[in-house]
């Protein structure tokens, strides 16, 4: 991989204070990820994979260290212009695809884009191509619960697609399918990174890690390999 | 879709309970409306047009103490003075009630149109009234309440005389702020109790508003030192004097007010308070997506003022619809006039506290949600 890389950790610790006991989550971890990569993170329950994918994904702060991604410091953001950072660069899929259900699969899809200057004619068209991306333009005025889980994490990768994000991180977004509609699921996120687009994505899932480029593993906040 | 369709989405979520905020609010503001229109009723009395000239004179010594007949052709001689009639409150019940809710004056029928010029009726049921002793003149509002005709009976049992009324109404008025009320001949109700040569108060009009502070004077000076010393003020002074007889009852009715803004800033701050806890994830999650802690403070304070501004419409047009349509005076059993109305004032106070509570419910689930990390957020009920 010659492309330059879109985030840079160096020196990342992450300590979480429990009562009076601090929890290192990570533990000096360097790492980069490359413009275009599918990088999966493995490891055990709180081996701090998760913590690390918030903080590369803004929604969260290190202890220490740095976390570049494309060239924002995200220690050094206020909290306005992180939420910004994300709106604009990051899109999200989570394990429980949480989408908010009094809105149709096309106004979830949507929700990203009212923070934009775009008028809803330019907003009808990003969420269109969004949705036919994951093959869901038919289905864009059914309510969630009108949808299966697979449907409900396109629904939810389409909306972390909509603003053209750079960074596309995903926690565990097959954790909650049954093995057909996580095949789905994986193969667009492939599809998204061999069209350039940067994805992380945690997982327990060695076969699900099978998609990605390359594959990392934590164990008690540390980087193994 | 825009930020507000978003926002009255998720206000109507769940539609039961906003139905149930929204009613509460409706309930407790036209409660509110109703409690403060009859304070205002009691701290500001309505006047009639002809109330600036008129006078109220009372002994001295008490509301309940008689005045003497000799005093009036004293009061009439007074520079200032236009006309001037006794007053006698009668208190009798009416067809065998308990508690009647009109009351029931003796006076001097030549002097109606003179001192309480606002009580218009036909001339001929006038001077029927004026020609017969034992006849009565009765307000439209009793009139309309019991069905009554011209040249029906209309009998009295006294309750602090002891003598009863037998009365033949003459004809009606209207036009007084209060058309309750029945007028008959002082004259009969002297010859019952067999002329004691006393009178309840003296009731004077004056030339002018300008001659009121003059005459008020002249009239407390021309008794003063006397067995009978007088108190004469203004009608609007006297109706305050007699308000001020009920100051627990006003003070009742502020303390319930109070309790009842009070309960419903309780009940809409608990409402939106479950109704935010159950979202903190999504809150989350469009906290993720871009949206900062001040937009979304702002949606859920146009969520939850949103639920109180309908419950103000509801409630408030609600009640200002029934003030136009429920008899009051029945419904208090006389304790009320027949007609009442919100004023603008009172509106506005309700409109300020359903703002008030927007602002004050959506405070403490604003400041949790804004405080809430996105991963804390997210972690909620996983």
């Amino acid at each position: 991989m010659t492309a330059a890389p879109i985030v840079q950790i160096r020196q990342l610790t992450k300590i979480f204070q429990q009562g009076e006991i601090n929890v290192t989550a990570l533990d000096s971890i360097d790492l980069e990820i490359n413009s275009g990569e599918f990088l999966t993170l493995m490891g055990p329950s709180g081996s701090g994979k998760s913590t690390l994918l918030h903080i590369i994904a803004g929604i969260d702060r290190p202890t220490s260290g740095d976390c570049i991604v494309q060239e924002y410091n995200i220690a050094e953001l206020d909290e306005s212009a992180l939420a910004d950072w994300r709106n604009q660069n990051v899109g999200f899929v989570f394990q429980t695809f949480n989408l908010i259900p009094v809105l149709s699969a096309y106004e979830n899809v949507e929700l990203p884009l009212l923070l934009t200057q775009l008028n809803s004619r330019e907003r009808r068209r990003l969420v269109t191509t969004a949705l036919d991306l994951v093959g869901l333009a038919d289905r864009m005025k059914h309510l969630p619960k009108q949808l299966s889980g697979g449907q409900e994490q396109r629904v939810a990768i389409a909306r972390a697609l909509v603003t053209d994000p750079r960074l596309v991180v995903a926690d565990e977004p097959t954790g909650n399918l049954d093995s057909h509609y996580a095949t789905e699921v994986l193969e667009i996120l492939r599809t998204l990174s061999s069209s350039g687009k940067t994805v992380i994505m945690v997982t327990h899932d060695p076969k699900a890690a099978a998609y990605g480029s390359r594959s990392i593993h934590l164990e008690k906040g540390e980087l193994v390999r | 879709m825009t930020i507000p369709g978003f926002i009255i989405k998720n206000a109507f979520r769940n539609k039961r309970r906003a139905a149930l905020c929204v009613l509460s609010v409706a309930a407790s503001l036209a409660l509110l409306v109703i409690l403060l229109v009859i304070l205002d009723f009691f701290v500001n009395p309505p006047e009639d047009v002809g109330s600036s000239l008129r006078i109220a004179v009372r002994n001295k010594v008490s509301l309940a103490a008689p005045l003497p007949v000799r005093q009036r052709p004293i009061i009439a001689k007074i520079p200032g003075v236009e006309a001037l009639t006794a007053l006698t409150y009668f208190g009798g019940n009416y067809h065998g009630e308990s508690s009647t809710y009109f009351a029931q004056f003796g006076m001097e029928p030549s002097q109606l149109e003179a001192v309480f010029g606002e009580a218009k009726m036909p001339r001929d049921q006038l001077e029927a009234w004026m020609a017969n002793r034992t006849s009565c003149i009765v307000g439209a509002d009793t009139a309309k309440r019991y069905n009554l005709k011209v040249g029906d009976k209309f009998p009295l049992v006294g309750t602090i005389y002891p003598v009863d009324l037998d009365l033949t109404i003459a004809g009606f008025y209207k036009g007084t702020t209060d058309d309750r009320n029945v007028f008959f001949h002082q004259k009969y109700l002297d010859e019952l109790l067999g002329d004691p040569g006393t009178v309840g108060m003296w009731w004077i009009k004056a030339r002018s508003a300008e001659e009121v502070p003059g005459v008020i004077d002249r009239v407390n000076a021309a008794f003063a030192n006397s067995s009978a010393e007088v108190l004469a003020e203004t009608e609007r002074a006297f109706q305050m004097d007699f308000i001020s007889m009920m100051a627990n009852v006003k003070s009742l009715i502020a303390s319930i007010c109070s309790v009842v803004v009070f309960a419903l800033a309780l009940v809409s701050a608990s409402t939106m308070s479950m109704a935010i806890r159950e979202r903190i994830r999504e809150l989350s999650v469009l906290k993720a997506l871009g949206f900062r802690r001040h937009e979304l403070f702002a949606f859920i304070l146009a969520e939850s003022f949103g639920l109180a501004a309908v419950g103000f419409i509801l409630g408030v047009g609600g009640i200002c619809a029934a003030f136009a349509s429920v008899d009051f005076s029945a419904a208090s059993g006389g304790f009320l006039p027949s007609s009442l109305s919100a004023t603008p004032r009172i509106i506005g106070i309700a409109a300020l506290v359903a703002v008030g509570l927007g602002i004050i419910s959506s405070l403490a689930p604003a400041l949790s949600v804004s405080r809430l990390s996105v991963v804390d957020g997210l972690k909620t009920l996983d």
